[in-house]
């Protein structure tokens, strides 16, 4: 019953992207999130109805106040911390430990399946408003935009690679997620500013300076020490994840 | 228990060993509580029943097994390797764990799959095939495995565990939640993977299913091995516990006189049209059985053991 020589653990990669996405797709919460994420283009069409195209008030209101605020890392904590929480707590995370596979392609597949999620929606979110209230402002629209999806894709990058790992140690990886989003970011972050090298909101913020300066003022930190800092965490964050889940250790039932 | 060369290695990177498990003095405890204590055995290719009460360290023992708990003491091998923390063992492991979660939004074919393909089979698919065909799931393959029966659910989680043909298969209660009918084509599949050279341990808490499978059982009672080996075997050296036989005869009365004379046997009960005898020593009661009946001209109908069960040998072990 042997069919064939095995292949090189790589080629289950997209296998378990697949059966992560699917996971991640089927799960309630995801509605939630396809309503938040329309949010944005919601705004737009209302300011768009109402009012004269205006960049400036797009990046504030909607971009930084509601998309790098809210939408993103919800959408990223929900997706980051379900990768890998869902098999965990459901137990089919066995089926998925019980191969021939490194732990770090493990990882790996289960992380990119919750940021290609995460991106597609908050990146496709932004674009979507963007489309109606900033792009045709013209070459500042343009270049606005860029900065959107630029600091989207840092700010998600570095938020699920996170809650991946928080999601391995700890099975209140969502709630710690919300409170990292609400009281770390939204709360401390506005009234101790050392904390910027330590606010994934501001690594997102200083990428997208790397387009163009979105805010009246430049972003807390500048765009090399963002964009530095964000593939820091994202790099220690897969090399804890994949540390922990070498660890992985069952509890023995009751039998 | 014992060893026999293990053979036949399908994906060609595990050496032949001795003993395809093997437990030293393996131990697992959980702060102040002993999960398993002290266990060392070894197996070789064939069936074994992993019996026990509940919270005896079945699940543990084969948690230890399928490297996903480390022992805290003793050596835990799985053809000559640690399975803890070395993922490329399961080239040659299948594992079949108790809980039922599975993933509920694929359909028994796609969940075989994704198993055959995280091996890395090439042809996933012939492979896949030809294991949903084995557990006998072909009709049900393309639903969805939140529409299945329990009983179904057990048969598409063996046929991921065996769809790589292993060399060792892990299963935790794998017949819950079977018909009888889905239990007995279960337990000829397993007994053919045996016959064919594959290291099988499986837990159960029916007695009836461990019997019929066959003869090889490890008894754990409260984290410790009470027992391991042939059961018949192990009733045979319960010499602190009498054997009962059942006899029938032309003449139960007169030989129940005869018997009882006889310092080997404990007791005899006459009752309705059998004889019921007790005694400590079942190769020397054969010989005075035959004697007795010989001198006394009584024929012989019947002599059967009453308590070699598998049950009566639990019962006793669990016990005692």
């Amino acid at each position: 019953m042997i069919h064939g020589s095995p292949r090189n653990p790589i080629w289950a990669l997209p296998e378990i992207f697949r059966i992560t996405v699917r996971q991640l797709l089927g799960r309630r919460r995801t509605v939630l999130l396809l309503l938040l994420a329309g949010l944005p283009l919601l705004l737009a069409l209302v300011f768009r109805l109402f009012d004269r195209i205006d960049v400036q008030r797009y990046s504030n209101l909607v971009f930084d106040g509601l998309l790098v605020a809210i939408v993103l890392p919800l959408t990223a904590v929900l997706f980051g911390t379900g990768a890998f929480g869902a098999e965990l707590d459901e137990g089919t995370a066995l089926y998925l430990l019980a191969k021939p596979l490194p732990r770090w392609a493990v990882v790996l597949a289960k992380a990119v399946a919750a940021a290609t999620l995460t991106l597609l929606l908050t990146v496709g979110s932004i674009l979507a408003g963007a489309l109606v209230e900033v792009i045709p402002a013209g070459e500042q629209g343009w270049r606005a935009t860029e900065a959107y999806v630029g600091a989207t894709v840092v700010g998600g990058l570095c938020y699920v690679a996170v809650f991946v790992a928080v999601s391995m140690f700890t099975r209140r990886a969502l709630v710690i997620g919300i409170g990292y989003t609400l009281i770390w970011e939204g709360l401390l972050s506005s009234l101790l500013p050392g904390i910027a090298n330590l606010s994934i909101r501001q690594y997102a913020l200083g990428a997208g300076d790397w387009f163009v300066q979105l805010g009246r003022e430049p972003a807390r930190l500048p765009p090399e020490t963002a964009v530095t800092l964000s593939a820091i965490v994202v790099v220690a964050a897969l090399v804890l994840a994949t540390w922990r889940l070498m660890r992985f250790e069952l509890s023995g039932g009751d039998d | 228990m014992t060893a026999g060369p293990v053979t036949n290695s399908p994906a060609g990177d595990i050496a032949p060993v001795a003993s395809a498990i093997e437990l030293v003095n393996a131990a697992r405890w959980y702060g102040n509580v002993v999960a398993v204590n002290d266990i060392t055995f070894s197996l070789g290719p064939g069936i074994t029943g992993l019996l026990g009460p509940n919270g005896a360290g079945k699940t543990t023992l084969l948690h230890m097994l399928a490297g996903f708990l480390a022992p805290s003491a003793g050596t835990v091998r799985v053809l000559g390797r640690s399975p803890h923390r070395d993922p490329s063992v399961y080239r040659q492991i299948g594992l079949v764990p108790e809980r039922e979660s599975v993933y509920a939004f694929l359909t028994g074919f796609e969940y075989v799959r994704f198993n055959a393909r995280l091996q890395g089979m090439r042809d996933a698919d012939a492979a896949s095939r030809a294991a949903i065909e084995r557990v006998g799931l072909q009709d049900a393959a393309d639903r969805a495995i939140g529409t299945y029966s329990k009983g179904m659910r057990q048969r598409a989680k063996v046929a991921g565990a065996l769809v790589h043909d292993p060399q060792v298969l892990l299963l935790d209660e794998p017949f819950n939640g079977m018909d009888p009918r889905q239990r007995l084509a279960m337990m000829d599949l397993l007994g053919e993977m045996a016959a064919a050279g594959r290291t099988i341990l499986f837990s159960s808490h029916i007695l009836e299913e461990v019997e019929r499978i066959g003869t090889e059982i490890l008894v754990m009672v409260a984290g410790r091995l009470a027992a391991s080996g042939d059961f018949r075997a192990i009733r045979a050296l319960m010499t602190d516990r009498p054997h009962t036989i059942t006899i029938r005869s032309s003449d139960d009365r007169k030989l129940a006189v005869t018997l009882m004379s006889d310092p080997a046997v404990f007791a005899v009960t006459l009752k309705d049209d059998e004889l019921s005898v007790q005694t400590a020593h079942l190769s020397a009661f054969r010989r005075i059985i035959a004697t007795a009946s010989r001198s006394a001209k009584i024929r012989l109908t019947e002599v059967s053991p009453a308590d070699e069960s598998l049950e009566s040998v639990f019962d006793y072990l669990v016990h005692r």
